[in-house]
């Protein structure tokens, strides 16, 4: 079973690399899109996951705190925006970069 | 970039579309505060009682965050606000565009704000003052590295700024735009017309999926969005100006004790 598995993801993992290859052997920088595709994805991805992970902790915390003190509710929610937005902000630096690799012509 | 969800019907020849559609939101806000102070009544009416409304709201955060004296502020951080929020929801128009999915704009916002603040605190204090709190209350020999990265954070700001607004906006344009191509004649909806028996079993549903999808959850979050993002500029507006205030009373402090 592993080693099917173990097989299919070098499969997947190998096949575009092949054809990549074959495809530079025509021109120079033929590899240069493909690649700022493969990062603008795989960053984007990476920079919404642990996105997802931060502001999860951050809301949590704000939650837990306006259960604990109800009256405070509209300050505690003030502060929460305002640490989603810093946080969501790094995100958004990733972004910008993806799409300045994605529709940027260099 | 032209990746919208629809084009805009607008279009003036040579002008780009956000300059043309931010002076459709000048126009729109001069119209309306034209109508609200229009006849100014004790007891407001229409307009000028929508008008009111907001500005009071405005006041609340001045006062909450800024403290006494922060409704000198109100027309610099009103504009923004209202500015900002009426671009905001203009994407959310079919046949409209969005300014603020444009980094020009939200780049010359945030100047004016980073500007705005510093002036703010060298007039309140004066030059050498304000210049000697970016080193921080930290002992002596630290206070050029305190000064340098002081400095490099508040170059950030205008950066951070303005990218929030232009990332959120037009991300949120880039994604609808895709889920309109996805469900579109080129996506779901014309694979299901095509009649083939994938498209029934895949495709029709899908659509539907798609269309339910972006009607119930992806537009009722660019609504928030729009309103969160205003908000959190304006928010920010005020806390730099807070910051640029507040240094003079932090240095009165630690002067005795800090100053030999």
């Amino acid at each position: 079973m592993r080693r099917t598995l173990m097989f299919a993801l070098m499969a997947v993992f190998a096949v575009p690399g092949v054809a990549l290859a074959q495809a530079a052997a025509g021109g120079a920088t033929d590899w240069v899109k493909p690649a700022a595709a493969l990062a603008a994805g795989l960053g984007f991805g990476l920079a919404a996951g642990l996105c997802g992970l931060g502001q999860g902790r951050a809301a949590g915390s704000a939650v837990d705190a306006m259960a604990r003190q109800p009256g405070n509710t509209n300050r505690i929610q003030t502060a929460m925006i305002l640490g989603l937005a810093f946080i969501e902000s790094l995100t958004l630096f990733v972004f910008v970069i993806a799409v300045i690799l994605l529709f940027v012509k260099s | 970039m032209d990746i919208i969800e629809h084009p805009p019907i607008l279009r003036l020849p040579g002008i780009p579309d956000h300059v043309t559609y931010t002076w459709i939101a000048m126009l729109f806000l001069i119209v309306v505060s034209l109508f609200a102070t229009r006849r100014l009544a004790l007891v407001p009416t229409g307009a000028q009682n929508l008008m009111e409304m907001v500005l009071e709201q405005f006041h609340q955060i001045l006062d909450e965050v800024i403290g006494a004296g922060g409704r000198r502020y109100l027309p610099l951080v009103g504009t923004l606000g209202l500015f900002i929020l009426t671009s905001n929801l203009m994407g959310l128009v079919p046949g409209m565009a969005s300014p603020t999915a444009n980094l020009n704009t939200t780049a010359a916002c945030a100047l004016i704000v980073f500007f705005t603040y510093h002036v703010i605190g060298v007039r309140k204090q004066g030059f050498v003052t304000y210049l000697k709190h970016f080193a921080g209350p930290v002992p002596g020999p630290l206070k050029p590295l305190m000064f340098v990265i002081e400095v490099i954070s508040h170059l950030a700001r205008p950066l951070s700024l303005s990218l929030r607004l232009f990332g959120n906006m037009a991300g949120g344009h880039i994604l609808i735009a895709i889920f309109f191509f996805m469900m579109g004649f080129d996506g779901l909806l014309g694979w299901a017309l095509t009649g083939s028996f994938g498209g029934l079993v895949i495709g029709a549903p899908g659509t539907i999926v798609a269309a339910a999808f972006v009607i119930g959850f992806l537009l009722p979050l660019k609504l928030l969005v729009a309103f969160l993002q205003a908000f959190i500029f304006v928010m920010l507006t005020m806390i730099y100006i807070t910051g640029a205030l507040e240094e003079a009373e932090h240095e009165a402090h630690h002067a005795p004790a800090g100053h030999h």
